[in-house]
């Protein structure tokens, strides 16, 4: 077997269009994967990055999904399309089982109709009719590459962020494809799952497959891989090993976040205080809060206190990150603020009020929350109503219309002001939740993991928001599991670790 | 655990027992049979659940029946008492008892079967004979679903109210705040739905073909026998019914 | 496991025509059923024959229900497929959501009429089915409705082909037909296998229609026609709405919407930015 010398994958896009769409959303991008090596496929927001790998992986079929001029070549076999009706049609399930794929929702590969962690790592091998006991070989062989032995019989729906993102890449390696395309799979993992899952693509590598990272942060894991594309505006502007990539001119312009590049903020902890002297925004004063027992929303948190005790006071135009492992509670803290959540003992006070008997909806005047999914919190038909929500009725039609504008400037969406909110790419979706926040111009901004998912563009406008929020006087509080970003943001840090926060 | 009712057992029997009960036309068998159901649930221990569940679908539709035939019945001819157009007669009265035990019976039978069986084995069991997957993957994604959603929709809710939506007002405010929690939803669904369906591609799930279980329901030959003689039983009941009652149902 | 070939062939029309003579003898069993339990009502419903009446109605409407289920679910892409417990799911959740809000209606299609618009008659005639099966895990007395249910998804399939959907006036209007059509073709299922309905407001229509002397059945198909055809016209409202809320990238991706031009307004085109999705 020639394996190592034969690229496992190889893919040349001329072009990809989608069903209905003018142009072309990934153009001449060429991709070769080797067996046993890491390809990290780097992109901002918005650059084609997911098109691309659920084209190479199936999920997006030629002639199904949008019209393909290239071709694929999987091992052997060629596949050659002209956008075409009688290109070959791709059977999803056969190109699967030989190059695998997890995306980003790591939740949205499961049946949602197996109870097990066994039988969802299973539902593959039943649908192509593996014998029973093969089939709990397989299960037991990929429960240990993926660390979930101690799993199997838990429900898929009670597993924590990384455990989920496991058990999917799990549900893809377990048929033992050749290549295996990962999308962000670093996402929203805390250190510990972070590592997990490193851990697991080293597997993966020495097991022979071929392993396609897509990512839009040259990470520590995407500084392992043996070659970079780099993809910016559906297209590829350079590829090559990271080396040599790291400081090209490229790489900055893709808008891929580079951990260790100096960041546009100085640290501000070495500046200011931020304390001014001047009355605290927010206090939190000996806040004590347990979920129910038996049916708390974290799992984590059943039955124990969360927060315990929790004095807390910001003051206006004062940055505070809040830092803590996945399930300490940050958001829990969070929800408290406007009243979501109520304490269970002590008390919250927003400008010197406490908020104990005042609806959410009007405590929203001065604290602005802002999700971690953006979806959750849009509703509107296009991108300006969507900001001008609320607003005509404090400020009048024409305040509230240059207001509204003013905050999609501030994240650069002004030129999708008619768009579709859903339409946006994610990480516009997060900036135009940020523009809905911004434009009520709350004393208090809340911020739940507003890193997540922004590539360096996004990053900047989310800077520069804050910034200007601190300028006006308005005090802000960021909780987030990278510390790198709050130490770089933030006058003060606080680590949540026991119910209580600690000066970090 | 896996000494219990295979799910077919379960639904077979409580399927048999629903239609003998409705050829059988008995209130005192329909009302025999729902008190059983209820027994047969406390024992289960899911009579906490079953009871109200039925009570909720029954109490109206009892009530509804005791107004409409206990008030109005035309062909009644034993009066009891009458007020104007109102006639209560022992026919009508007889009528609603009849339908009334009759749905009783149905309900209960058919709650102590979906709040006892395990919803995986059943899949499976369906999937072993032949049901195509694709039903199999409605009822149990279904099943999934419905407390995610429940979830989202608090989710939804929060986002909402942090951005000043107060849910209060007339009935056009609300029915605007509904629209606005709705929309979210939707979307979302339909679009993981779209996900779902590229994931269920890929891993197989239209490609047709033979398919295996992973997971094993034991159906001992016992149970077989059972199932053969419920469904032989409630074929006689309803040929004996369609038998006795055709010529009175006959064109006339 | 078996190496399979890594493309498909073209999807050919030979598998076509059994499927659909399994639809047609769906529809017709349901057809048959409601005419013979028409022609054969008791005249004397006191005498204990609406037992044979109750069989019948519950044994035809479920079988017709069933081959149309058998018919379409196996063909079904899988990208429709994972809509119908969506579906369901609407129907369950948005009808607790209108019934927030206080007005007097069930609510309980709406899952049913936006999948059946977006994704044609057949997938809504399957969704209107299984969704009576589903949720009958929770309420067993809407089993017996499977086949009123498939003939609204159906119907909303066949007005959003016809292009009712395009201008927002005309959904209601064929929400009001498909109303009437539902209700009486439902009619029979209350009066024989329930005798009454569920409701005491329903109830006391009906109670008004027996004191005039009608049949039972009579007495509730008039008041089927009272109430559902308001319901149906208020629920396809809703359902265009949402269906026009729901952004063009969406609602296009559906062949069926492409396809029969389902909704007002072009294709979209010259989409802002590349969709991460």
């Amino acid at each position: 077997m020639s394996a190592t010398t034969r690229p496992a994958l190889l893919a040349r896009i001329g072009g990809f269009t989608f069903h209905g769409d003018a142009r072309p959303v990934l153009r001449d991008v060429g991709l070769s994967a080797a067996p046993g090596t890491l390809t990290a496929v780097l992109g901002g927001s918005g650059s084609g990055k997911t098109t691309l790998g659920k084209l190479l992986a199936g999920w997006l079929r030629p002639g199904h999904a949008g019209s393909l001029m290239g071709s694929l070549e999987l091992g052997p076999e060629r596949l050659v399309f002209h956008g075409l009706a009688d290109d070959p049609r791709i059977n999803p399930g056969a190109w699967s089982r030989r190059v695998g794929f997890v995306p980003q929702d790591a939740a949205a590969t499961l049946s949602t109709v197996r109870s097990t962690v066994a039988e969802e790592l299973a539902f593959g091998l039943e649908n192509r009719g593996m014998p029973r006991a093969d089939m709990h070989a397989a299960v037991a062989g990929t429960a240990t590459l993926t660390g979930l032995t101690a799993l199997l019989e838990r429900d898929p729906a009670t597993l924590s962020g990384g455990e989920l993102r496991r058990l999917a890449v799990g549900c893809a390696a377990i048929t033992g494809p050749e290549v295996l395309v990962l999308d962000e799979p670093l996402a929203s993992l805390d250190a510990a799952g972070a590592v997990q899952v490193r851990d697991l693509i080293r597997g993966l590598l020495d097991a022979g497959a071929a392993v396609i990272v897509l990512s839009q942060a040259a990470d520590g894991l995407a500084r392992t891989a043996g070659h970079w594309i780099i993809l910016d505006g559906g297209t590829v502007t350079a590829s090559g090993p990271p080396a040599q990539l790291m400081g090209a001119p490229e790489l900055a312009r893709s808008g891929v976040v580079v951990p260790d590049m100096p960041s546009a903020a100085p640290s501000r902890r070495d500046t200011s205080t931020g304390r001014t002297g001047a009355a605290p925004v927010l206090e939190l004063r000996t806040v004590g809060f347990g979920y129910p027992a038996g049916r708390g929303s974290p799992p984590e948190a059943r039955e124990e206190q969360v927060l315990r005790n929790l004095d807390l006071a910001v003051d206006p135009g004062e940055i505070v990150a809040v830092t803590g492992p996945n399930g300490a509670g940050k958001s829990t803290l969070l929800r408290h603020f406007n009243g979501l959540l109520r304490p269970a003992a002590g008390e919250v006070r927003v400008q010197g009020s406490s908020i104990a008997s005042v609806p959410v909806g009007r405590v929203a005047a001065s604290v602005g929350l802002l999700f971690q999914h953006p979806r959750d919190q849009l509703f509107e038909r296009t991108v300006l109503r969507e900001v001008s929500f609320g607003l005509r009725g404090r400020l009048g039609v024409e305040a509230s219309v240059s207001r509204a504008y003013g905050a999609l400037a501030a994240v650069g969406l002004s030129d999708a002001a008619g768009t579709h909110p859903a339409e946006l790419p994610a990480s516009q979706q997060r900036l135009l939740a940020l523009a809905t926040v911004v434009a009520r111009e709350p004393a208090l901004l809340a911020l739940d993991e507003p890193t997540v998912g922004l590539d360096r563009h996004g990053l900047d406008l989310l800077h520069s928001a804050v910034e200007a929020a601190t300028a006006r006087g308005a005090a802000v509080v960021l909780v987030t599991h990278d510390v790198a970003y709050a130490r770089a943001m933030a006058h003060r840090i606080l680590e949540l670790d026991g119910g209580r926060l600690r000066q970090v | 655990m896996r000494a219990r009712l295979h799910p077919l057992t379960a639904l077979t029997a409580a399927g048999s027992v629903a239609v003998i009960t409705v050829a059988a036309d008995s209130w005192l068998l329909s009302l025999a049979v729902a008190c059983a159901a209820g027994v047969l649930s406390v024992r289960a221990g899911v009579a906490g659940r079953v009871l109200p569940a039925a009570a909720v679908i029954l109490a109206p539709l009892c009530l509804s029946l005791l107004m409409l035939h206990g008030l109005f019945f035309p062909e009644g001819h034993t009066v009891l008492a009458q007020w104007g157009p109102a006639r209560v007669t022992t026919e009508g009265l007889g009528f609603a008892l009849d339908l009334a035990s009759r749905t009783a019976a149905c309900v209960m039978v058919f709650l102590l079967f979906s709040f006892t069986v395990n919803v995986p084995d059943l899949v499976s069991a369906l999937e072993a004979r032949r049901v195509p997957a694709q039903f199999g993957f409605v009822l149990a994604s279904t099943l999934t679903l419905l407390p995610a959603i429940a979830a989202r929709l608090d989710r939804i809710r929060q986002a909402q109210e942090s951005r000043g939506l107060v849910l209060r007002g007339g009935l056009l405010s609300r029915l605007g705040a509904v629209r606005l929690q709705m929309v979210p939803l939707v979307l979302a669904l339909v679009d993981d739905a779209g996900n779902r369906a590229q994931a269920l591609d890929a891993r197989g799930f239209g490609i047709g073909g033979p398919r295996t279980s992973y997971r094993d329901v034991a159906d001992p030959p016992a149970q077989r026998r059972f199932r053969a003689v419920a469904l032989l039983l409630a074929a006689v009941a309803v040929a004996l019914r369609l038998a006795a009652s055709w010529p009175a149902a006959g064109l006339s | 496991m078996s190496q399979q070939s890594l493309t498909v062939p073209a999807p050919g029309q030979a598998a076509g025509r059994g499927r659909r003579l399994l639809e047609i003898a769906g529809a017709a069993a349901i057809a048959a059923t409601y005419i013979f339990l028409v022609l054969t009502q008791p005249a004397d419903i006191a005498s204990g024959p609406v037992s044979f009446s109750a069989l019948v109605a519950l044994g035809g409407f479920l079988l017709g229900a069933v081959l149309l289920i058998v018919a379409v679910l196996p063909v079904l892409p899988t990208s429709t497929l994972v809509l119908i417990p969506v579906a369901l799911v609407l129907n369950v959740v948005l009808g607790q959501l209108m019934g927030t809000t206080g007005l007097p209606f069930y609510f309980d299609s709406i899952g049913t009429v936006l999948i059946a618009v977006l994704a044609g008659p057949a997938t809504g005639a399957a969704t209107g089915a299984l969704s009576s099966i589903v949720w009958s895990f929770f309420n067993p007395t809407v089993l017996p409705f499977a086949a009123g249910a498939a003939l609204i998804g159906f119907l909303a399939g066949l007005a959003a082909r016809g292009g009712l959907f395009r201008r927002f006036y005309l959904a209601p209007v064929a929400g009001f037909v498909t109303g009437v059509l539902a209700g009486v073709v439902s009619a029979p299922i209350a009066a024989f296998v329930f005798g009454g309905t569920s409701g005491l407001g329903t109830g006391a229509i009906v109670s008004a229609f027996r004191a005039m002397g009608d049949t039972l059945l009579a007495a509730i198909t008039k008041q089927a026609l009272i109430s559902d055809p308001m319901d149906k016209a208020i629920v396809f409202a809703i359902a265009a709405l949402l269906v026009y809320a729901l952004p063009r990238r969406t609602t296009f991706q559906f062949p069926f919407v492409r396809r029969y031009r389902v909704l007002a307004g072009n294709a979209p085109v010259a989409a802002p930015a590349p969709s991460k999705a």
